[in-house]
């Protein structure tokens, strides 16, 4: 960081500036002080220790979804409220007031950079700084502690930082001590002399070579830094300070806004401060700042240090507590109102953190963006890419981090300059897939498949391929293979390509290599087989034995392995070359060689079975990979309700579902006495004569009503009957001077009203046939009322 | 009995039956020419089948040595004999024969599957050494006593056990006593045990005394004591058996550090137990106290040489241990580099191999073949190069190791030695004090003071000076004399552990070494002949 002379605003801290305001202020920043990097600051005054709790607690955010851009018209004026375009009586007098205090500043200290008081805000008005801060508690608890709240808030601006200095990495080396019996190195016979000699022309050399690598970089860092900070000492920046004392703070720290790192107050980067401002009051530095901000004292009610702008607030916050702020002083301005709206975020735009989700930071040499999960359709949360050059022009590589993918894809890294691909997998993807380099999705083409071996049953860890080899690392088999390289030749062309059946790629070497089998004895023990299917030969060597040096041997010819009768083969002494390191008589006999032979010549085809089905293996994989790339669906949590697409019409259904059994126990509930229960003197019993009238009178009731609906059903269908009569009636007298047009018409009145007549017609056919049964239901529930039942049963 | 071949004479196995089976159970077709054109060695012969032959005598069979599985099936043995050195075995079959009584097997530790079905076998026994006993087979045999049972509960790794057309078969519980009693059993008599009948068997045997008095129950319940009556009896016995080992241990390590028996009072009692009259004199008053106080003297000195001996055999230890350790990555280094030179000499190898076969210029050939053994003569130089560094190496180290493990057991010895010497002074000190009393006792018994309480044994010592002076001057002498065997026996011992300690390093460096100049003679003469051989067949061709 190399913030220069600051002039630091007192904040409580930096999440509660707004956006909007915050760019505003760079913005005059930029003009009064001609700077073009800058950082804002603001702190965090001991004056909260008034507010104890309540302040830290209250952690105030941007404005979200705003974009804070250096030009103004991407904040739509007009949308805001009154508080923003004008000032109140109150805040003027605060300007007048603040005007003041700027000129007797002025006045006393003419050497010194004039007071960031009162800036414009984004509608052109000047706005007292304290009054741009509201105190504001979020909902969200990320938001509660400093550092992921300032991490959030980082998220919302953009940067410009300076490169950092490279630093050399220290090597350490270790000795270890000699044990008591070591053996003696063997006897040096070289010449002393000559080594010397060699060792100092070598020296020579490397030397040479390091100081030439050393210019050569020098050479690259200056031309990187041609201009050495003209700025050094002028910029003014604003970052938040926190002072200690509430919440366990335990000791006074800045935070930078853009990067979300604290920075102790020793920091040497810090050159000194101007000013603080919190939502209370504005407090200008009076010590000295020779020696950056290390000897500060961050003691806000010492007059002496630090002068207040405001008396009302200027309370020495170590010694006094919240109830102080309670009295008030003279001086109206006491209470300062923000004319700041309160700051809401929804969740949406709290996942989304960015603005528009996405955020781009350029480095040196390199450029990171970032997305917020969900918003790229491929599940990219990040893009990492580095650059040959200062200009950014020339691609070195590219690194792509993806989320919640369905296949478990992590990382992708494209290297420009080899066109090398790597693919990194989260464990869980369907072919156990760990890591996947390649230059082309093509087969046969040059590709590593790393694998999480205990995912899969034949341990198969690594897959290399080349266009004319393969070789796969396995670990844990119950074979104890580890090793197999396969030479293929080069493909043989089919003339009768009869089908799209594959055409393999003849095998010429099957290079198999064993780990040691405890259970077996060393030279029993094959370390490595060799097939050499194009000379028909086959060559072991054996596991060495812990005492020896070397390790037995044995060839096999098949020259003569088929006869022409068939399969009999005739085996000969010379069919078999062996060296043992240890004789051994059983092994000499043609029956244990042939017995041997005819073993290895099943576990040949085996091999090359096997090496056909990694073949297609990788032609699967290569298929698969492919399909997730187009489709890449990606996984989204039972827990994520909004955006489990599943989860929630589930959820709707049942909301639905409850909705209708609310509203069908709300029509069971429907009481048809009422209306008549009401008639009767109330608290009293009826009597078996008021609960048959009563009935009747319930049941006449439905039917008149049921009638009436009949009848007015009857009464439309008529109607629509006559009117469409007389249409067609008029139709009929004028239809010789009828245009086009109101022949259209015509017809068009005429279906529709033909099928309001059916419908009405359907309605009064249903009607009459439910209506009966709708009365017997009304006198059955009747019967069946408890306040009537008793005495309609008697009476009946 | 079996009589099916009662008709034929009865045989006993000799070679030439021996060689028959051999031969007619050897593999087929193309092997089998070959076998037959190479012949089969005895030794060689993995499996073989001696069944219906009417053998009545198993013999000839040491041949055998890697015999895995012997069938001996439907003959008329009677007595299991010569299958001593068969300790392959895996696989016996006698079933269908006369045997009586089973008997040596006591060799066969890697059986694992035993037939004896239709014998005439009454009990089981003799079976011990089988610890790897799986499938027991024991059918139709004259078994009548469910103890034979309990015999089989050690063959923890038993698991299928046939005892139909027994006697103890016709037991109305006989299949829940034998899962009761053998509980890791999965298979008894051809059947599998089903989960529930071994439950059942169990948690009869274990809840059975809830059932008491009825007929079935009790015999279960009966089980249940029993079983757990075994069970701690065989507990016990292991214990035992354990803390016996742990006591051998402990005794074993002690006489490493040629210590033992020296943390108590053991040498003190082994110095009166054969001494009369020193246990006589001991009946003088005064002389009990006097003893008592020796004694404790004595102990604490043994003490301290026992655990000065514990810690010198622990520092032995470490030094040996720092020395096999730096031997043994001495070793692996230099093996290491051999094997990189033998490595990089074959991958060059075997490519001026090919390109000789796939020479045709003669004289080109002639110079790539002498190239070839240029390169092989150099790889044996170096290869032997390393082997005689290593071989300086290690003398210069045995060496060294030598002189400190000497200088270790002297220091030791020396140190033993003086607190030897502690442990005379205290027995001189203790002689004199004994003397004294003896005397003042004889000048009572002169005067006729001597105690009444005295026995006559005791008193016949007071008759003279000159007795009493040598009782207990022999008392004396046996007393230095079992110190001075004990102090010479820990010297000896040590002195002797030492030589042959390092006489063993040096032996093993030695051999080790003769292994290895032999090793690469055998890789060098096998480069050089393959490489004669290709010299012949391009000739020839």
């Amino acid at each position: 960081m190399e913030v220069l002379r600051e002039k630091v605003e007192e904040e409580e801290e930096a999440e509660r500036e707004d956006a909007a305001e915050r760019a505003e202020r760079a913005r005059t920043e930029k003009m009064m002080r001609q700077v073009e990097v800058r950082k804002e600051e603001t702190t965090l005054t001991q004056e909260m220790l008034r507010d104890l709790e309540k302040k830290l607690s209250e952690i105030r955010i941007p404005v979200s979804v705003e974009v804070p851009a250096f030009t103004k018209d991407t904040i739509d004026i007009s949308m805001l409220p009154v508080s923003y375009k004008t000032n109140t009586s109150k805040e003027e007098q605060l300007l007048q007031l603040a005007d003041n205090f700027s000129r007797q500043y002025s006045h006393l200290c003419p050497d010194r950079v004039p007071l960031f008081l009162h800036p414009l805000n984004e509608c052109e008005v000047p706005k007292f700084v304290s009054t741009t801060l509201r105190p504001t508690l979020m909902p969200y608890p990320e938001l509660y502690n400093w550092d992921s709240c300032a991490q959030f808030v980082s998220d919302f601006l953009t940067m410009v930082p300076l490169p950092d200095p490279l630093k050399p990495t220290i090597k350490r080396e270790e000795k270890v001590l000699p044990k008591k019996y070591t053996i003696r190195p063997p006897r040096d016979l070289c010449s002393r002399f000559e080594q010397e000699q060699e060792m100092k022309r070598q020296q020579e050399i490397r030397a040479q070579e390091e100081k030439r690598l050393k210019e050569e970089e020098e050479r690259l860092m200056e031309a990187e830094k041609a201009n050495p900070d003209a700025l050094h000492g002028l910029r003014v920046h604003s970052w938040v300070l926190v002072l200690s004392g509430k919440r366990e703070v335990p000791e006074n720290f800045f935070i930078d806004p853009f990067t979300a790192r604290s920075y102790s107050t020793q920091d040497e980067h810090f050159l000194g401060i101007e000013s603080l401002w919190n939502h209370k009051n504005y407090w200008i530095n009076m010590q000295d700042c020779w020696n950056c901000c290390k000897d500060l004292i961050f003691d806000l009610g010492d007059p002496v240090r630090w002068e207040y702008m405001l008396l009302g607030t200027d309370k020495p916050e170590l010694f006094l507590t919240e109830d102080d702020s309670g009295i008030n002083n003279e001086d109206d301005v006491e209470n300062l109102h923000s004319w700041v709206e309160q700051i809401e975020i929804s969740p949406e735009a709290f996942e989304t953190r960015c603005p528009n989700g996405k955020k781009v930071i350029q480095y040196k040499r390199a450029k990171l963006e970032k997305w917020a999960p969900y918003l790229n359709h491929n599940g990219l949360v990040s893009r990492l890419t580095t650059y040959e050059d200062l200009e950014c022009t020339n691609i070195l590589e590219i690194k792509e981090w993806y989320r919640n993918r369905e296949d478990m894809l992590e990382l992708r890294h494209i290297n420009k300059t080899t066109a090398l691909k790597t693919d990194y997998f989260k464990p869980g993807h369907p072919r156990a897939l760990r890591v996947h380099s390649y230059k082309s999705m093509q087969p046969e083409m040059d590709r590593v498949i790393e694998f999480y071996e205990t995912a899969r049953v034949d341990g198969l860890i690594k897959r290399e391929e080349t266009p004319r080899t393969m070789t796969e690392y396995y670990r844990g088999r119950s074979d104890f293979l580890s090793y197999r390289h396969v030479d293929f030749g080069p493909r043989v062309k089919k003339l009768t390509l009869s089908s799209a059946e594959s055409n393999p790629r003849p095998v010429v070497k099957i290079t198999e290599r064993f780990f040691r089998n405890p259970a077996k004895p060393a030279e029993e023990d094959v370390a490595e087989r060799v097939f050499l299917v194009a000379e028909e030969r086959i060559q072991l060597r054996y596991h060495c034995r812990e005492d020896h040096i070397t390790a037995s041997k044995r060839e096999f010819l098949r020259r003569s392995e088929v006869d022409s009768e068939g399969n009999k083969i005739i085996v000969t002494p010379d069919m078999c070359i062996t060296f043992e390191v240890e004789p051994m008589e059983h092994t000499k006999k043609l029956l244990y060689q042939y017995e041997t032979l005819m073993h290895l010549k099943k576990e040949e085809k085996l091999s090359r079975r096997q090496v056909w089905e990694s073949e297609l293996e990788v032609l699967e994989i290569l298929k698969l990979l492919k399909e997730e790339e187009e489709v890449h669906t990606l996984t989204i949590s039972i827990y994520d309700t909004k955006r489990n697409e599943k989860s929630k019409e589930y959820r709707e259904a049942m909301e639905r579902m409850m909705h209708e059994e609310h509203l069908r126990q709300v029509e069971t509930q429907l009481d048809y006495l009422a209306p008549f229960l009401v008639q009767l003197p109330p608290g009293e019993k009826l009597t078996r004569w008021q609960a048959v009238r009563l009935k009747d009178e319930c049941l006449s009731d439905f039917k008149q009503r049921l009638i009436n609906k009949a009848n007015l059903i009857q009464a439309r269908f008529e109607k629509e009957t006559q009117e469409l009569q007389k249409k067609q009636q008029w139709y009929q007298e004028n239809q010789v001077t009828l245009t086009p047009e109101d022949e259209d018409l015509y017809l068009s009145y005429c279906s529709q009203a033909m099928f309001r007549i059916r419908i009405l017609e359907q309605r009064l056919n249903r009607h009459k046939e439910l209506a009966p049964l709708k009365y017997l239901a009304l006198e059955e529930k009747l019967h069946k009322d408890p306040r009537l039942g008793e005495l309609l049963k008697m009476f009946t | 009995m079996n009589r099916l071949y009662t008709s034929l004479e009865p045989r006993v196995i000799d070679d030439g039956m021996l060689k028959l089976a051999v031969g007619e159970q050897r593999p087929q077709e193309e092997a089998g020419k070959l076998a037959k054109q190479e012949g089969i060695l005895f030794k060689d012969v993995l499996s073989l089948q001696l069944d219906f032959r009417n053998i009545l005598r198993i013999d000839n069979l040491w041949q055998f040595e890697n015999l895995k599985k012997l069938q001996l099936n439907n003959n008329i043995i009677e007595k299991i004999e010569g299958l001593e050195n068969l300790t392959h075995l895996v696989w016996l079959d006698l079933s269908f024969n006369n045997i009586e009584t089973i008997e040596g097997l006591d060799t066969l530790v890697n059986l694992e599957d035993l037939s004896l079905f239709n014998n005439c076998i009454s009990n089981i026994d003799s079976l011990d050494a089988l610890i790897k006993l799986q499938v027991l087979s024991l059918g139709n045999n004259q078994i009548d006593n469910m103890m034979n049972i309990i015999y089989l509960r050690r063959f923890r790794c038993l698991r299928t056990l046939s005892l139909s057309g027994n006697p103890i078969s016709e037991v109305e519980d006989y299949k829940m006593f034998i899962c009761a009693y053998l509980p890791d059993l999965v298979y008894l008599d051809f059947r599998r045990i089903d989960d529930h009948t071994a439950s059942v068997s169990l948690s009869v045997s274990q809840q059975a005394p809830r059932f008491l008095g009825k007929g079935k129950e009790v015999a279960e319940a009966k089980h249940h004591y029993s079983i757990e009556e075994l069970k701690h009896r065989e507990n016990l016995m292991q214990a035992q058996m354990e803390e016996e080992q742990a006591r051998r241990e402990e005794l074993e390590k002690h006489k490493t550090a040629f210590v033992e028996h020296l943390n108590g009072s053991f040498l003190f009692d082994s110095m009166y137990a054969e001494d009369s009259e020193g246990n006589k004199l001991s009946s003088l008053p005064g002389v009990s106290e006097l003893l008592e106080a020796y004694r404790d003297k004595f102990v604490i000195i043994c003490v301290n040489i026992f655990e000065y001996g514990l810690k010198h055999q622990e520092k032995r230890k470490t030094e040996l241990d720092t020395f096999s350790e730096c031997v043994h990555e001495a070793i692996q280094e230099n093996q290491e580099q051999g094997k990189r030179k033998i490595a990089k000499f074959e991958e060059k190898h075997l490519m001026s191999l090919s390109a000789i076969r796939e020479e045709v210029e003669m004289p080109n050939i002639e110079k790539m073949i002498l190239e070839c053994s240029t390169d092989i003569s150099e790889l044996f130089d170096a290869l032997m190069t390393l082997e005689m560094q290593l071989v300086e190496q290690l003398e210069e180290t045995i060496n060294m190791f030598e002189r400190n493990i000497v200088h270790l057991v002297g220091l030791f010895i020396k140190n033993v030695q003086s607190l030897m010497a502690q442990c005379r002074d205290l027995e001189n000190h203790h002689h004199e004090k004994l003397l004294e009393i003896s005397i003042s006792t004889l000048e009572k018994a002169v005067k006729g003071n001597l105690d009444k309480d005295l026995s006559e044994d005791v008193r016949a010592l007071f008759v003279d000076k000159n007795t009493i002076v040598n009782a207990v001057g022999a008392s004396h002498d046996i007393h230095l004399l079992k110190i001075d065997n004990r102090e010479d026996e820990l010297v000896t011992r040590i002195n002797s552990w030492c030589t042959r300690l390092v006489d063993k390093i040096r032996r093993d460096e030695i051999m080790r070494n003769r292994k290895r100049v032999k090793e690469i003679s055998l890789y060098i003469d096998h480069m050089k002949s393959e490489l004669d051989n290709l010299e012949y067949s391009d000739i020839l061709d």
